[in-house]
């Protein structure tokens, strides 16, 4: 029996964009305000009458070869054997050089404790023989979550069947969140030129 | 096919994690690199004339180097927890680099002032040798923390720490021009006119080789700007931010126009003899340069990753 090695796979056809995962993410992980472990990034195609929306779910990737436990100073970030990148809240002195670093921006300092944090994959409820918060709540079943080194997992099974993209390959981070059926611009970086809901879109800039 | 129209209905963007602290420390490890590499070159050639450049560089870099990391500090957000960087070091990671550097090289430029100041010649220039090399990574090493960090297209360039080496020894001349004229005009009194030229065009000869490292940097510049705008698309979006975007003013108005290309007339133009035009150049240097490190630092990072 390999070793486990976490993985998701997100089913974005099945996402009905309900936030359900963003919300269940702060009660579980108590994430502050103004920062968000995990969300939902919309892109809308097209004008008015003929416009459409994809989604995308955001998450850590929990990457096979991550940029911030190279270059955490303090080794205050670091991997378990089965993938989860975390962050020792003890060691971690906040130079913020895992967020600049990060090619994803899933990385944020939390306000209350000025630590920084991410998404863990619920380690804790894994380790209880859960699934993580998110994937236990979402209503449609768009997110899987499993052991890939396991054939008979779900998550194996979905890899082994679909057409499944990652975000940013070419960094060479090795992401394990796999999208199935992702829109290619809401994969990619765009600038934000017509925004509804400016005061949820947190760009602060502290010069 | 026409594209159609793209609007980002919600996204979540994070706070800028390096902000102008970063900027300001690049900045004072760069005057101090720059100054000890002058100071070494002063007290290597052994000459005379170059004395008091000597000795005022050897002084500059350690104070210099004292108050950068106070910078890094001040933006942890853990300012109390630094201590953890040498406990907890982590060798794939150029942070702990420079928090090594960062300690040796203030101590060892003490002594090598200390050195200077006593008089003793051989171990000045041993030391001066031994700290090139330590002044030249202890400011190369903040170009590889920007060039290291892979996610911002901007940084991410091997051109990356030889644009910082190159900058920091343009800021760092400059500052010590700065100084040797406050010198010349107020604390050189005694001289006698014969020293006091002589004073002069040695600190015109210095800011003439400024000029000449202000082409060297403004090559680099060109030719990072060049390959990013041929490179993926990231690199090209971080081109243009700098070239006809929001940073725009700050690269090619300040940086470029007024830090670059104005010292240099000034400083090989028809106002080669005049020792202001040499301080003017330099203080436009110095406001240059520190406009690279912010339109490096914080433009980098206003590039969206999603």
């Amino acid at each position: 029996m390999a070793e486990k090695r976490y993985a998701m796979v997100i089913d974005v056809r099945r996402c009905i964009s309900c936030f359900a995962c963003s919300v269940a993410c702060k009660a579980e992980m108590k994430v502050p305000l103004e920062v968000f472990a995990t969300w939902l990034k919309i892109v809308e195609k097209g004008q008015d009458p003929n416009a459409q929306r994809f989604v995308l779910p955001r998450l850590c990737n929990n990457c096979g070869n991550p940029i911030c436990t190279r270059n955490c100073p303090t080794r205050a970030t670091w991997q378990r054997e089965d993938g989860i990148v975390l962050v020792d809240q003890h060691r971690c002195i906040g130079c913020k050089y895992c967020i600049a670093s990060c090619p994803y921006d899933v990385r944020y300092v939390n306000p209350l404790k000025n630590l920084v944090q991410k998404c863990y994959w619920c380690h804790h409820r894994l380790d209880a023989g859960l699934v993580p918060a998110c994937v236990e709540t979402c209503p449609t079943r768009a997110l899987t979550f499993g052991d890939v080194n396991d054939p008979k997992s779900e998550v194996s099974k979905l890899l082994a069947t679909s057409a499944t993209q990652v975000l940013k390959k070419e960094m060479q981070t090795e992401p394990f969140v796999y999208y199935i059926g992702a829109d290619e611009v809401a994969m990619s970086n765009v600038e934000e030129e017509i925004n509804y809901y400016t005061e949820s879109t947190l760009i602060k800039i502290r010069i | 096919m026409e594209q159609p129209d793209i609007n980002v209905v919600y996204n979540v963007k994070h706070q800028l994690p390096l902000i102008i602290y970063i900027g300001q420390y690049f900045f004072f490890t760069g005057l101090s690199a720059g100054s000890f590499v002058i100071s070494v070159i002063a007290t290597l050639l052994g000459r005379k004339e170059f004395k008091p450049i000597g000795k005022i560089t050897a002084i500059l870099a350690p104070i210099l180097l004292i108050i950068a990391p106070l910078n890094l500090i001040a933006d942890l957000e853990q300012p109390l927890r630094f201590w953890h960087l040498f406990l907890y070091y982590n060798w794939t990671s150029p942070i702990t680099y420079g928090s090594f550097l960062l300690t040796a090289y203030p101590i060892m430029g003490i002594i090598y002032a200390i050195m200077v100041y006593t008089n003793r010649q051989t171990a000045a220039k041993i030391l001066g040798i031994l700290g090139i090399p330590l002044a030249i990574s202890v400011h190369g090493y903040t170009g590889f923390i920007l060039a290291l960090a892979k996610a911002r297209a901007l940084w991410n360039t091997a051109a990356m720490p030889t644009i910082f080496l190159v900058s920091a020894m343009v800021s760092g001349i400059g500052l010590v021009v700065i100084v040797a004229a406050i010198r010349w005009k107020w604390f050189d009194k005694k001289a006698t006119p014969e020293q006091r030229e002589q004073d002069k065009r040695l600190i015109l000869q210095l800011a003439q080789f400024m000029a000449y490292t202000i082409m060297l940097d403004l090559f680099l510049v060109v030719s990072d700007i060049l390959v990013l705008l041929t490179a993926h698309s990231d690199a090209l979006e971080a081109g243009m931010l700098i070239l006809t975007g929001n940073f725009a003013p700050l690269f090619v108005g300040v940086e470029i126009i007024l830090g670059a290309l104005i010292p240099m007339v000034l400083v090989l133009g028809p106002t080669r003899k005049s020792l202001t035009a040499a301080v003017v150049a330099s203080i436009l240097v110095n406001i240059g340069v520190y406009a690279m490190r912010f339109v490096m630092v914080i433009g980098g990072q206003t590039i969206p990753l999603s």
